[in-house]
């Protein structure tokens, strides 16, 4: 007998699970998102006016690397740069990204693209639907986190590539004036970071040699971006916890 | 299972019951005898068809992907060219062979592809891929080195492709697009609703500057899940979103008719099948055919008018499936423009099950009656031809003998390792323990038909319990390195616990349960390591991967030491 009440119990509560809680959690998680896509400076319907402009100055080794630059949404509008190389002698050069032809940081797009498809798996359901199945649930948790984890490391881990490629890439073709063939500038966000690094390869006595300078600085918006995503993932991760250890994980309710 | 001279021959064992295949994708070989389902678990499985019938019978599954399958194309144009390309959600590529399931090539790319499409461009010897992803540029590869043969790139408004379609315009009617072209024409569609076109002549110089696209227009399209021509007049464009399709006209983007989808069901994608005809499909898992209204009809003499109100488009099939278990997710469907028995639309779902229909062809007469009948119901087609892996293995006699039979639990198997020197098949279960069997006697019950099956003693097996829920991951660290001992097996588990077991004795020499978070993998550390008899761990507290060092198996001082985030 108690262990009927028992299961008429655990059945119940599985059941506003998946027809109330699940509901409550995405309902919250899709605020956390929205408040997550107001961070990013750049507007997503056309609508809404341009893209705020903000100023940085990247520090490093105060005396080899200077770089001033203006950051609006995924592009670097405007940079000035100027820095040592050591070669025979100490070779200053400078150099500037012009507003006619910006720096692209594509992680900042891909983020924000990535957090936008979240919001498109939350939005695709209805809010009067019953859910079928706990699997049904898992899925659609599998899929938010899915975006929530590509959105979150394409920020942390910046893509990895050869000096070749990044000497080659298009954003170098946005230096004016041009620089020696023997260097790689790139920027890249790292977490919260705005990195700046320029590479020279050199051969010395038939070897090759690498050197790196690097400036950085940091940038208060993609903090309160990083920290709205991790909040989004554990929200979402708890509820795919609690639906996945329910008593019933196979039970199908019609 | 590794012989001598590391020679390496997987093996997979199967049991009663069918393995789980929540398909994501679907594709049917050219010749229309093998269909290639793929799972969100990163498996393929090939079935082998009937080409009349369409009977199917599951023949083979490739392993290989860590990660769910999101596309698959042919490989070539060649007709009897039995290559297949699949690429999933971690950016890992494949090119098999169909017909023994050997992986031809693979690589690992940054660039993860949520569309591939194979077309025989201009001036190649054969199929290029069309990929398009979470990246703002298509890349076009070759289907067997894998490589990036060259780039499409965007000067105005760079933003992700969500769907793309490649054609030759034909020399009767140039007016695709803007442009008058008589090369192969790329038209893409950004998420953010940006139409762009690219032109190719078929001598691109190979992987050094990108191409950039000729035209580009912003439309009010946000999200777009599909986009194709009408091959025939190729002056019409079908783009799907999952709350309306439309249909565009590719002179100037302007839109000619749209329509929602119905209270509940979100569109996947579509197709023409004909000037006046598409076929659109759903996440409810059924395919949707309209005829057109004539504004959207190129070669109507009302094209591109306004849309009136008694002429829209008209829903005159629904191809549906009744009477089935809901599935979990939205099932694949792929649109096969002509086989033996006509065009075909193919559903693969979350229960591992296939379903056909035979997109019906329906005459013009019949259609206007339809349309002035009183009641104007659109008909229902029932698929003509249905599977599943379940009923696949029902049907088998005698049934696959599983590893685990003798204990008569219907406990799911969650981890295995074998140990070749010991003879031995490690299993961990669902509900925590974990199991030992002698490997070649297993391997025998499954592979060789003979009297040894009808004997009743089974191998004896030895159970080692130390788990509170679901075994993760197993380890024998002997097996990676000398320097561990080799009486020692690790195991993780769900219940945040590592143990540490004497193999020989079957008992449990530790539980460690100092981790916030489930042990999701084992690894050890390389050889060049200064703390070398460490084991990492790998644990997921609330989805934050750590590592965690768990310092020496050897001498008995058992703790963690460090803790890594990443």
């Amino acid at each position: 007998m108690y262990l009927i009440i028992f299961l008429f119990f655990q059945q119940n509560e599985f059941e506003w699970l998946l027809h109330k809680e699940v509901h409550a959690v995405l309902n919250q998680l899709n605020s956390i998102l929205v408040e997550c896509v107001r961070r990013f400076p750049m507007p997503f319907s056309s609508n809404e006016g341009p893209y705020k402009q903000e100023k940085f100055v990247l520090s490093g080794a105060p005396d080899q690397l200077k770089c001033v630059v203006s950051l609006s949404g995924d592009c670097i509008s405007h940079a000035d740069i100027s820095f040592k190389v050591q070669r025979q002698q100490v070779v200053n050069y400078r150099t500037t990204v012009q507003n006619d032809n910006p720096w692209r940081l594509h992680q900042v797009q891909d983020a924000a693209n990535h957090l936008h498809q979240a919001l498109f798996h939350i939005d695709n359901i209805d809010e009067d639907y019953n859910f079928q199945s706990s699997e049904e649930v898992l899925h659609i948790l599998g899929n938010i986190l899915g975006c929530l984890q590509r959105g979150r490391t394409s920020l942390i881990v910046p893509r990895k590539r050869t000096i070749d490629d990044l000497m080659k890439s298009r954003n170098m073709k946005c230096l004016v004036p041009n620089i020696a063939e023997d260097l790689a500038l790139s920027f890249y966000i790292q977490s919260h970071k705005l990195v700046f690094a320029i590479y020279q390869v050199s051969s010395v006595q038939g070897s090759m040699k690498f050197d790196a300078l690097q400036a950085e600085a940091s940038i208060p918006w993609l903090n309160e971006v990083l920290v709205l995503f991790t909040v989004a993932l554990q929200l979402c991760q708890q509820l795919k916890d609690k639906v996945r250890n329910t008593i019933f994980p196979n039970i199908s309710l019609i | 299972m590794s012989g001598g001279a590391n020679l390496v021959i997987p093996v997979v064992l199967w049991g009663r019951t069918a393995p789980t295949h929540c398909v994501s994708c679907v594709y049917l070989s050219r010749d229309q005898r093998t269909l290639i389902t793929g799972c969100y678990d990163g498996q393929i499985c090939l079935w082998q068809v009937e080409p009349t019938t369409f009977k199917m019978i599951p023949r083979c599954m490739l392993v290989g992907h860590t990660a769910p399958i999101l596309c698959l194309s042919k490989a070539s144009v060649v007709l009897d060219n039995n290559y297949v390309v699949s690429s999933s959600e971690t950016g890992e590529m494949c090119t098999w062979d169909l017909v023994d399931g050997k992986c031809r090539e693979l690589v690992k790319l940054p660039y993860v592809h949520t569309s591939v499409q194979a077309y025989h461009m201009v001036g190649s010897d054969d199929a290029r891929l069309f990929c398009n992803g979470y990246y703002a540029e298509i890349l076009v590869m070759d289907p067997f080195s894998l490589e990036i043969v060259f780039t499409l790139s965007s000067r105005v408004n760079p933003d992700w492709i969500s769907a793309l379609h490649v054609l030759r315009p034909n020399k009767r009617k140039t007016t695709v697009c803007f442009a008058v072209v008589s090369d192969d024409v790329v038209l893409g569609l950004t998420t953010t609703g940006t139409v762009k076109m690219w032109t190719l002549s078929g001598n691109e110089p190979k992987a050094t500057d990108p191409i950039y696209e000729n035209e580009s227009k912003q439309i009010r399209c946000l999200n777009a899940l599909a986009m194709s021509c009408c091959s025939q007049n190729q002056r019409t464009v079908l783009i799907v979103t999952s709350k309306y399709w439309q249909i565009y006209d590719a002179g100037d983007f302007s839109v000619l008719c749209s329509v929602m989808s119905a209270r509940g069901e979100r569109w996947l994608s579509g197709h023409f099948l004909c000037p006046d005809r598409v076929l659109v499909w759903s996440d409810d898992g059924k395919g949707y055919m309209y005829k057109l209204p004539a504004n959207s009809i190129a070669d109507n003499k009302d094209f591109h008018t306004a849309s009136v109100e008694d002429d829209s488009p008209f829903l005159y099939y629904i191809l549906e499936v009744t009477s089935r278990k809901p599935v979990c997710c939205p099932p694949a469907m792929r649109f096969v423009e002509s086989s033996s028995v006509g065009p075909l639309l193919i559903r693969a779902d979350s229960e591992g099950s296939v379903l056909i229909w035979n997109v019906p062809e329906v005459d013009n007469q019949v259609l206007n009656e339809m349309r002035t009948s009183s009641n104007k119901m659109a008909k229902n087609l029932e698929p003509f031809m249905s599977t599943s892996l379940v009923e696949a293995w029902s049907a088998m006699k005698p049934p696959p003998v599983g590893i685990l039979d003798q204990l008569k639990s219907e406990v799911k198997l969650t981890a295995s390792i074998y140990l070749p020197q010991q003879g031995r098949l490690v299993v961990g279960r669902e509900d925590g323990s974990i199991v030992i069997v002698p490997a070649t006697q297993t391997v025998m019950l499954q592979l060789l038909h003979g009297s040894h099956q009808q004997y009743n003693d089974w191998p004896p097996h030895q159970i080692l319990e130390g788990h509170a829920g679901r075994v993760n991951c197993l380890l024998y660290p002997h097996h990676v390195h000398r320097r561990y001992d080799k009486v020692h097996l690790v195991s993780g588990g769900v219940d945040f616990a590592v143990c540490l077991w004497d193999l020989y004795a079957g008992t449990l020499l530790h539980r460690f349960c100092v981790h916030a978070g489930e042990i999701t993998q084992l690894l050890v550390p390389p050889n060049t390591c200064s703390v070398s008899t460490t084991l990492l761990i790998s644990c997921r507290d609330t989805n934050v991967l750590k590592i965690r060092v768990l310092l020496s198996l050897c001498d008995n001082k058992k703790y963690l030491i460090e803790i890594f985030r990443i």
